[in-house]
C-alpha cells in the first residue's frame, strides 16, 4: 500500500485532544495501537470528571440539598445522551453497569435465567468474548440449560446455514456479538436478527467493540438487549450500558439488591423501584456517567461514519502492509468493508508475546494473546494472535512504524 | 553480564530448547497453564529411586516460557526429589526479590531481568509451577 494512500484523517489538532499521546515510551512516541482492549481518554472527557468531582460531587437521588439534586440531574442527562446516541425509543430502556460484562450478567441472571428449564438451549457463536460466554455458561450451569454455537467460516464470517439450523433447535436466546474483538468482523445483525426473530429467538447483542465505530441503532437492529462498554468508546472506565426493549425490562425481577432500587423494605419482603433504577443497586458510577455523556460528545462531533472511514483506511492500509510481510498470517475477512479497524495476526515462528514486547520497545502498544475468546482461537487453530485496534488519533506513519518493526522481531526470534 | 548478553543466553535456549519434549513412561508428570495468553506446557520426570534420572518439558509458549523450561531442565538432570523442590522454592523467591541467594542457580540470572516487565514473569514461571505441581503429585498420570 502506497504512502499515499487517500487517508480520511483527522487533524492534528484532534491527537492534541488526548494528554496521554505526548508520552515517550522507551524514547519513543507512543504509539497506542490497542483500541479493542480500551481507549484513551480526551481533554473534555477528563475536563467533565474533574469538573463534576470539583463542582457537583455528591449522591444521586437522596439528598434534597442542591449539590445532590445537580448530581442526579447530570447523571439522568447521561441516560438520556446514552438513548439518544443508541435511538433507543425511552430513556428508561438505558440501565447504567459497571460494563458490558456486568450488563451481559444482569441479562444472564434476571432475564435468562428464570426462564430457562433444564434441556432449554441458548445459542452462541465461537466468536465471543468471554463476557458473553462465560455468564451463560454460568446460567446454564444453574439452570441445566445447555449451549450451543454458530461456526466460524475460514474467512471469519459467521456461518449463516449453522445459525438457521441451530435457530431451529428453538434456543430460548441468541447471544452475538456485533464486531468479533479479534477477527474485526462486522456481523450482518439486522438479518441475523430478523432470522433469529422469524424462529421466535430473542437476541442480546454484545455491542462493546461496536459502540462509536460502527452505527449502532437499536430500533433498526430491532435487538432485544444491547451492552457495550464506555471504555472504549473514549469514555471512563467503570460505567457500562444495558440497553433492553421496554417488555424484557418490565418483566425482569432485580439481580443485585440494595439502596436506590427499591420502593419500599419491610423486616422479610421489600417492593422494587422503576425500570431502571430497580437494576441499579447502590451508588452508581456517577462520575463515569458524567464522563460517558462527554465522550458520546467527542465522537458525536466528527460523527462516527467519519470514524469509521478514518479506522477503515487504516485497516486497509494495515491489511495491505501485513499481506506483504513474510511470515504474516491475517486472520478474518480480507476485505475491510466487512471489518473494524482492527487487525489480527500471527507472525509464524515467533510468539504473539514477543512480537508485542519487541513492538513495545519502540514504543507501540498492541495485544497479544487470546484477547478474551480462547473458542475462537481454538477454531483458528492458533493460541495467541497480535492484535492492532486503531482508534481516532491512530496514523498512517504509527501503523508503517510499527509493521516495520516486525523486521527486528523476525531478526531476534527467527 | 549486561542485559544484550542475558538476552542472547534466553535467546538461546529459546532457539535450541534443552530437554524439550516428552518421558516415556514417566513417573511424575504435570501441566501448567497461563490464563492471560492460553500459552501451556507439560513436565515429564523419569525417576531413580528419590533422584530424577531425566527431567523434559513440552511448551506450547513464547521465548521466555520456552528459555524457563530449557533452564530449568539443565538444573534436574540428576537431581533429588528435595533439591528440586528447593530449587523451585529458591527460583519463586528470587523472582518475588530479584536475588538469587545460590550459587547453584547463578545460570538462573538472565531469567531474573524479566522482572522489569510484571507481565512477562508469569511466562517464566509457568515451568516452574509445573515442577511444583509435579514434585506433589504422588504418581504420573500418564
Amino acid at each position: 500500500m502506497p504512502d499515499s494512500f487517500p487517508m480520511a484523517s483527522f487533524p492534528d489538532a484532534l491527537r492534541q485532544d488526548f494528554p496521554v499521546l505526548t508520552r515517550l515510551i522507551n524514547g519513543h512516541p507512543l504509539a497506542f495501537l490497542d483500541n479493542a482492549a480500551t481507549t484513551q481518554k480526551p481533554r473534555a472527557v477528563l475536563d467533565a470528571l474533574t469538573h463534576f468531582y470539583e463542582t457537583s460531587n455528591a449522591n444521586i437521588h437522596r439528598g434534597v440539598y442542591t449539590l445532590s439534586e445537580e448530581a442526579s440531574e447530570l447523571y439522568e442527562q447521561a441516560r438520556e445522551r446514552v438513548a439518544q446516541f443508541l435511538n433507543a425509543p425511552n430513556s428508561r430502556q438505558i440501565v447504567f453497569t459497571r460494563g458490558t460484562t456486568e450488563a451481559i450478567n444482569l441479562a444472564a441472571n434476571s432475564w435468562a435465567r428464570p426462564r430457562l428449564q433444564p434441556g432449554d438451549r441458548l445459542l452462541l457463536t465461537e466468536m465471543e468474548h468471554h463476557s458473553n460466554l462465560v455468564p451463560w455458561q454460568l446460567v446454564a450451569a444453574a439452570t441445566g440449560a445447555e449451549l450451543d454455537y454458530v461456526t466460524v467460516t475460514p474467512k471469519g464470517h459467521l456461518d449463516l446455514d449453522s445459525l438457521t439450523g441451530q435457530l431451529a433447535k428453538s434456543p430460548k436466546l441468541l447471544a452475538v456479538t456485533h464486531v468479533s474483538n479479534v477477527l474485526g468482523t462486522i456481523n450482518p445483525l439486522r438479518k441475523i436478527i430478523a432470522t433469529a426473530h422469524e424462529h421466535g429467538v430473542p437476541v442480546l447483542v454484545d455491542a462493546a467493540q461496536a459502540v462509536g465505530r460502527v452505527a449502532v441503532d437499536v430500533q433498526e437492529l430491532d435487538c432485544d438487549f444491547l451492552a457495550f462498554s464506555g471504555h472504549k468508546v473514549y469514555g471512563p472506565t467503570g460505567i457500562g450500558v444495558l440497553y433492553a426493549k421496554a417488555e424484557h425490562l418490565d418483566a425482569m425481577e432485580p439481580w443485585q439488591g440494595g439502596g436506590g432500587m427499591i420502593a419500599k423494605v419491610g423486616r422479610d419482603h421489600s417492593t422494587w423501584g422503576e425500570v431502571p433504577a430497580k437494576f441499579e443497586a447502590g451508588t452508581p458510577p456517577i462520575a463515569e456517567a458524567v464522563g460517558l455523556h462527554a465522550a458520546l460528545d467527542f465522537v458525536e462531533r466528527p460523527g462516527v461514519s467519519k470514524i469509521r472511514e478514518h479506522e477503515r483506511d487504516l485497516a486497509d492500509l494495515a491489511l495491505g502492509r501485513l499481506l506483504e510481510e513474510p511470515e504474516v498470517t491475517v486472520f478474518g475477512p480480507p476485505n475491510s468493508a466487512e471489518r473494524t479497524g482492527l487487525v489480527s495476526f500471527a507472525l509464524d515462528g515467533v510468539h504473539p508475546h514477543d512480537v508485542a514486547q519487541v513492538l513495545d520497545e519502540s514504543g507501540i502498544a498492541v495485544r497479544a494473546g487470546h484477547h478474551c475468546a480462547q473458542v475462537l482461537h481454538e477454531r483458528l487453530g492458533v493460541n495467541a494472535t497480535v492484535r492492532m485496534s486503531f482508534g481516532v488519533y491512530n496514523t498512517a506513519s504509527e501503523i508503517h512504524r510499527a509493521v516495520d518493526t516486525l523486521a527486528e522481531a523476525r531478526r531476534l526470534f527467527l | 553480564m549486561s542485559e544484550s548478553l542475558y538476552r542472547d543466553v534466553l535467546l538461546d535456549h529459546m532457539r535450541h530448547p534443552r530437554f524439550s519434549g516428552k518421558v516415556e513412561p514417566a513417573d511424575r508428570a504435570a501441566s501448567a497453564h497461563n490464563p492471560l495468553c492460553g500459552d501451556e506446557l507439560e513436565l515429564t520426570l523419569a525417576l531413580d529411586g528419590d533422584r530424577i534420572r531425566e527431567a523434559r518439558t513440552q511448551v506450547r509458549g513464547c521465548s521466555i516460557c520456552v528459555a524457563s523450561a530449557s533452564m530449568m531442565g539443565e538444573l534436574l538432570q540428576g537431581a533429588s526429589l528435595s533439591q528440586a523442590a528447593c530449587y523451585g522454592t529458591l527460583f519463586q523467591e528470587a523472582m518475588a526479590s530479584g536475588e538469587l541467594p545460590s550459587e547453584d542457580l547463578a545460570r538462573l540470572r538472565p531469567l531474573l531481568e524479566v522482572r522489569k516487565h510484571k507481565s512477562r514473569v508469569k511466562c517464566a514461571s509457568l515451568a516452574w509451577n509445573a515442577l511444583e505441581a509435579c514434585l506433589q503429585a504422588p504418581q504420573s498420570s500418564t
